[in-house]
């Protein structure tokens, strides 16, 4: 093992690999900040650039990128309510009002802090973990697949107290828009009225970018002044930084929690950003402070996703499963490589598995440093007139909703869910439910129907398997916790 | 606006959406009905969860109205902002949408950024013009040129271009 660290860590370190980190980090970072065009757009874009590299620069860049990436798509989420990333958009339920409450700094400083303790751990659990947490990741079947989306989707729902239900129906909805096109198992054509476009589905970007960025955008014309409502910044960087580390157990659990969803192939980075959230206002003694810039609301959201995206690449590399869209663009460079991922990549090619994970390693640190140097040029956005900065946010966003497969169809899905989002926000419903429900909808319908193959129709399966009664009875009690929370007189907080 | 004319306003917003949320789900299972089995029992799962869903929130919002319970907080920003401000919030995205897509990125970049601001009551016409061209050519050179994303023409702007094309 030691060898394998001073072999990785040798090659990692070489000016050129240290060079193509650098580039990788900064182009994540200023991607991740644009709503729309999120580390996997542009890794996607890059990847004809790397055929000419050599396989551990290309690797290197491309997980620098992603890394970046998910650093600037929580500036936008903290100082505008606007997610760069999708992953990114739990933060904004606590960073945005410490923004407003003119601690944009001090939340920069804790997803800062949050975000590198998480990625590192994330990359040893990546190192030292990969085998033995690949294999516990095959217990899961589809049954097990369909019982975590379930627990997805009620999370969220459960963490918009007051509004369970809205909360379910919006789930409900996201489902069902996640239905439209061609079904993956049996390949009918549904809800698509013969259009072309509809026929692979809506695309989750102009989604996102509708509900986040042209909600938010539509409430901040209403509203007018600046995003500090007190025009004046509050606070550093380091004393958000160093805040972190005063709430260690949201800090570890979310940590923990980004770590297994990683795993799971299909959950993504965006997943573990919304439980985690859901699942630390849950624990936690004063959920009535999240929603209203709570520290803790700010540390889980961006430990999780931190953490999932090293984590998210163990089934990827080991088993050639890929995790979510990063790790499925890093199977796609390690291939056209002319490698082969898979359990022989580690015996035949130690450098640079080891290379890599070193220099995700000194990535994390080294895109921590680049966000703390960057932030205060970054918080005086929210000083700047709102009349001047929407007109420039709606270009951008909707651009961002073209750019994303070239479509004009895609601008005008994402401005109908900014407006549906403006009105169904305005009235309780949670936003976050519609989004899971569609992230999570496919992969929902697909097991569930792989298990009624498998298991001849038994529509019991989901509850036979241990596992899965499992996760369904934990549903339960995050159905029925509010109520027994309501009798025993504990309060909590709203999420929309 | 007066604090009755605040609350009907909101109840009628929620009982629109209510009613959007019926339609859809109501559509869910309508267009899954001559689906194959296997292909239409996640539909029809999903869409009846969803009708159950709207009609219990209905009747949660039925009580809630009979209880006269605080549905619309005295300082909501969009009861209390101005009609042009408001109209420009709501028809800002589908008119630049509308625009970018007849003429393309300059003519709807342009417009949003020079006529957007005035609509929201900014009168320094001055700084918005600088602001708004400077903003238009930073964006015009970043797309193509860093994000590699080239900048659509709008169907008009297709056309002319296709219509004084040299032969």
């Amino acid at each position: 093992m030691l060898d394998n660290l001073l072999l990785g860590l040798s090659a990692a370190l070489q000016l050129k690999q240290f060079t193509f980190m650098i580039a990788g980090t900064v182009i994540g970072l200023w991607v991740g900040v644009l709503p729309g065009l999120g580390g996997p757009v542009a890794m996607a874009i890059l990847i004809p650039f790397t055929f000419s590299m050599d396989p551990l620069s290309s690797l290197l860049m491309l997980a620098s990128i992603s890394v970046g990436a998910a650093f600037g798509g929580s500036v936008t989420s903290i100082l505008l309510n606007i997610p760069g990333e999708a992953s990114s958009a739990a933060t904004a339920y606590d960073g945005y009002p410490m923004a407003q409450q003119g601690k944009a700094m001090v939340a920069m400083g804790l997803s800062a802090g949050a975000s590198m303790v998480a990625g590192t751990f994330g990359v040893l659990v990546l190192m030292f973990a990969a085998g033995p947490v690949a294999k516990a990741a095959l217990a899961f079947g589809p049954a097990e697949y369909f019982a975590l989306a379930i627990l997805g989707l009620t999370v969220v729902a459960v963490a918009s107290l007051g509004s369970t239900l809205k909360g379910l129906a919006m789930g409900a909805l996201g489902i069902a828009i996640s239905l439209i096109g061609v079904d993956s198992i049996l390949g009918s054509e549904r809800y698509t009225f013969g259009s072309v476009y509809l026929l692979d589905g809506i695309s989750f970007v102009p989604v996102m970018i509708g509900l986040f960025a042209i909600t938010e955008l539509t409430s901040m014309i209403i509203e007018g002044g600046t995003v500090a409502k007190a025009g004046k910044l509050e606070g550093s960087v380091w004393e958000g930084f160093w805040g972190t580390f005063k709430y260690p157990f949201v800090l570890t659990q979310s940590t923990l929690v980004g770590a297994f969803i990683g795993v799971i192939p299909g959950l993504g980075a965006t997943a573990a950003n919304f439980l985690a959230y859901g699942i630390a206002m849950r624990t936690s003694e004063h959920p009535e402070r999240y929603g209203k810039g709570a520290p803790e609301g700010v540390i889980a959201p961006e430990a999780s996703n931190n953490s999932c995206i090293p984590t998210s690449l163990i089934p990827a590399l080991t088993l050639g499963i890929p995790g979510g869209a990063t790790a499925a663009i890093l199977l796609v460079a390690v291939t056209l490589q002319g490698l082969r991922p898979g359990p022989m990549l580690f015996t035949s090619n130690p450098e640079l598995v080891w290379g890599f994970f070193m220099g995700l390693l000194i990535g994390a640190i080294m895109a921590t440093i680049l966000y703390i140097v960057m932030i205060p040029w970054f918080a005086l956005i929210t000083l700047v007139k709102i009349e001047l900065m929407a007109p420039m946010l709606l270009i951008i966003t909707l651009f961002g909703a073209y750019a994303n497969e070239r479509s004009m169809l895609d601008v005008f899905v994402a401005i109908l869910f900014g407006l549906f989002g403006y009105f169904a926000r305005r009235h309780g419903y949670p936003l976050i439910s519609l989004v899971i429900g569609l992230i999570l909808g496919k992969l929902a319908e697909g097991s569930f129907q792989q298990a009624l193959q498998i298991s001849d129709h038994e529509y019991s399966v989901f509850v036979l398997r241990p596992l899965s009664a499992a996760i369904f009875a934990i549903c339960v009690v995050l159905v029925l916790w509010p109520g027994a929370k309501k009798r025993i007189g504990v309060g909590g907080a709203e999420v929309t | 606006m007066s604090t009755d004319a605040r609350i009907r306003n909101y109840s009628r917003e929620q009982y629109s959406l209510i009613a959007v949320l019926l339609l859809l789900f109501c559509g869910i299972i309508v267009f899954a009905w001559k689906l194959p089995f296997d292909a239409r029992l996640f539909p029809m799962v999903i869409g009846a969860t969803g009708i159950l869903l709207v009609g219990l929130i209905t009747y949660q919002e039925l009580r809630r109205l009979r209880g006269h319970t605080d549905a619309v907080s005295a300082d909501d920003p969009a009861a209390n902002s101005t009609w042009p401000r408001f109209t420009a919030a709501l028809l800002s995205a589908p008119v630049f949408g509308l625009v970018f897509w007849l003429f393309g990125f300059f003519v709807a970049s342009l417009a949003a950024m020079l006529v957007m601001p005035p609509l929201m009551g900014y009168s320094d016409r001055r700084r918005l013009l600088t602001v708004g061209i400077a903003t238009v050519a930073f964006l015009a050179v970043f797309f193509p040129y860093l994000v590699g994303v080239n900048l659509p023409h709008g169907i008009v702007g297709d056309w002319l271009i296709d219509t004084l094309r040299p032969d």
